[in-house]
């Protein structure tokens, strides 16, 4: 069952692999990904901002990042 | 002809790669920036640039519970070549009350807390909230003007909060990254955090690989933490009556490791897609040291005493985390989920939704909205009963409990010149949750015991670009 369950894993993740050689724009398709708002964290300042309110009232944290917050306010 | 698409396409592609975050940044081709219909698209790997960012934060609880006000700063300068050197710097100053843990009751409640000896810079005082000094017996070998505690009263039918709460935390983070050889990127960073109780340490490394003409990029980042805390009053003994006398030992540490597994794909023209797998591990001391629970009458559903709460000393967190950004030209709309589970038994839930829209060139509005929702720890406990025994672990704090957390907001940012943006964003946040558990006691029935917090916070920052 184990055994299966790897080859399950192994082939979900080669099709997901083989997916993602098809997807996404030619180069000169990219224009909008160049745009400011587009970059992952185009603000950081307020990222690290909402996470460590967050992580100061909620047991969550990470997900985009590391976990934890590196203070004691959890 | 051929040779001007050739040189076209080159530059072009250096837009090409696909984008992690500030920490993960990508390589692709040398190029110069392109110009596009704005004034702000010359960003990405490739592209000589660099952000100078400066913030602040206001948060303000309601209830008269916790203010903080935090100024940060952030630089990231990026090579042409694909380097990254980063720079943080955050200040945080946070005053106000923090519910103590225990549950309110029909009869006036008094706690015993310990305060920091003479010589000290503790400001608690009796205009700090309703405290007291009070003068405790020494301890062998104490000067008697050394063996001080506060104490504070709090009236029938309220929730009890520790008014005399007040800290500030400096922090400091920095990062390096870079190409080396066939990888797309290797780096490493740091950070330190110290307030008056509490002082954090990290350390991180990570790699990236871009394939796929660079619309695909997989990235690895580790992450360690050495925390330590030392509380006002040392050490307390976990589940033991709260007292204002000075406890042994005055620190304990934890230990974190983790990791984050990555992977950002450029969709469409338009959609960009970020999966992450996070896994984390903290050993070492976990508990809120300020923080009681309360033992109750088991028919009256009085207070009888408080205790010091207790959590495991070993936690293991995992997370999976989807964001998707999709660019319509005049809008740009994000939506994440977040699936988060640890060993405490908590599970928890995310969904975050904002829409960008462009009002012409030089301003924008983006609402938001988040919704949370949150399990309790298995050893969460509103109260313990009397009669039966202590368990091994237990907690009050509500962060631990069950809830759910609603944020609406909004922001404005206004294009101020071609490089720099002024932006202004409010947030209101609201914790709902159950305050007539079904073993609610006596006068615990008429009491509401979900302690959630009501928070309002606001920044304005500022965003300078320089190429």
């Amino acid at each position: 069952m184990k055994k299966t369950n790897r080859f399950a894993i192994v082939f979900v993740c080669a099709a997901a692999c083989s997916a993602c050689a098809s997807l996404g724009p030619k180069p000169w398709d990219k224009d909008l990904m160049a745009r400011h708002e587009m970059q992952v964290d185009p603000y950081p300042l307020q990222t690290a901002a909402d996470e460590h309110v967050y992580f100061s009232k909620e047991a969550s944290s990470g997900g985009r990042g590391f976990a934890g917050g590196g203070c004691g306010c959890n | 002809m051929k040779k001007r698409r050739g040189h076209i396409r080159e530059n072009l592609s250096a837009f090409s790669a696909s984008l992690l975050a500030a920490t993960i940044a990508t390589h692709a081709d040398k190029a110069a920036a392109q110009p596009y219909d704005s004034v702000d698209d010359n960003y990405g790997p490739g592209v000589a640039y660099s952000q100078f960012d400066n913030a602040l934060l206001v948060y303000k609880e309601a209830g008269g519970r916790v203010t903080a006000i935090e100024p940060a700063s952030d630089l990231s300068v990026h090579g042409a070549s694909g380097q990254q050197l980063s720079l943080g710097f955050v200040f945080d100053s946070i005053s106000g009350a923090t519910p103590n843990g225990a549950v309110p009751s029909n009869l006036a409640q008094t706690f015993l807390t310990p305060l920091k000896a003479v010589g000290s810079t503790t400001t608690v005082t009796t205009a700090s909230g309703g405290s007291t000094v009070i003068q405790l017996p020494p301890s062998p070998g104490q000067i008697a003007a050394a063996a001080l505690g506060r104490q504070y009263i709090v009236p029938p039918n309220v929730l009890p909060m520790d008014r005399g709460f007040r800290d500030r935390r400096w922090a400091f983070t920095f990062g390096w990254s870079q190409p080396v050889g066939r990888i797309s990127e290797l780096g490493f960073g740091g950070g330190y955090s110290t307030e008056r109780d509490y002082r954090a340490i990290s350390a991180n490394v990570h790699a990236a690989q871009n394939f796929n003409s660079d619309n695909t990029t997989i990235s690895f980042a580790l992450n360690t933490e050495f925390d330590s805390s030392f509380p006002y009053g040392g050490i307390p003994t976990p589940l033991t009556e709260m007292n204002a006398q000075w406890k042994s030992p005055t620190s304990r540490d934890k230990t974190q490791i983790g990791f984050v597994l990555g992977l950002t794909e450029v969709m469409t023209r338009h959609w960009l897609m970020q999966l992450n797998y996070s896994f984390d591990t903290q050993d070492g001391y976990q508990n809120d040291p300020y923080r009681v629970i309360s033992v109750v009458d088991p028919v009256s559903g009085t207070p009888t005493s408080n205790l010091y709460e207790n959590r495991p000393g070993h936690r293991l967190t995992q997370s999976l985390y989807w964001d998707n950004k999709i660019d319509y030209g005049p809008t740009v709309t994000e939506f994440s989920l977040r699936y988060f589970t640890d060993s405490w038994g908590i599970s928890s839930k995310t969904a975050e939704l904002s829409e960008r829209i462009h009002l012409g060139r030089k301003l924008y509005i983006e609402p938001n909205v988040r919704w949370y929702q949150q399990s309790a720890a298995n050893f969460y406990h509103y109260f313990l009963v009397g009669a039966a025994p202590l368990p091994t672990y237990a907690t009050s704090d509500t962060r631990l409990g069950q809830f759910t957390g609603i944020t609406y907001g909004g922001k404005i940012g206004f294009n101020v010149t071609g490089n720099t943006e002024l932006y202004v964003r409010g947030q209101y946040y609201q914790q709902t949750g159950n305050g007539h558990p079904a073993n609610a006691v006596g006068q615990l029935r008429q009491q509401d015991l979900f302690a959630g917090t009501n928070a309002t916070f606001g920044m304005i920052g500022l965003t300078w670009d320089f190429h």
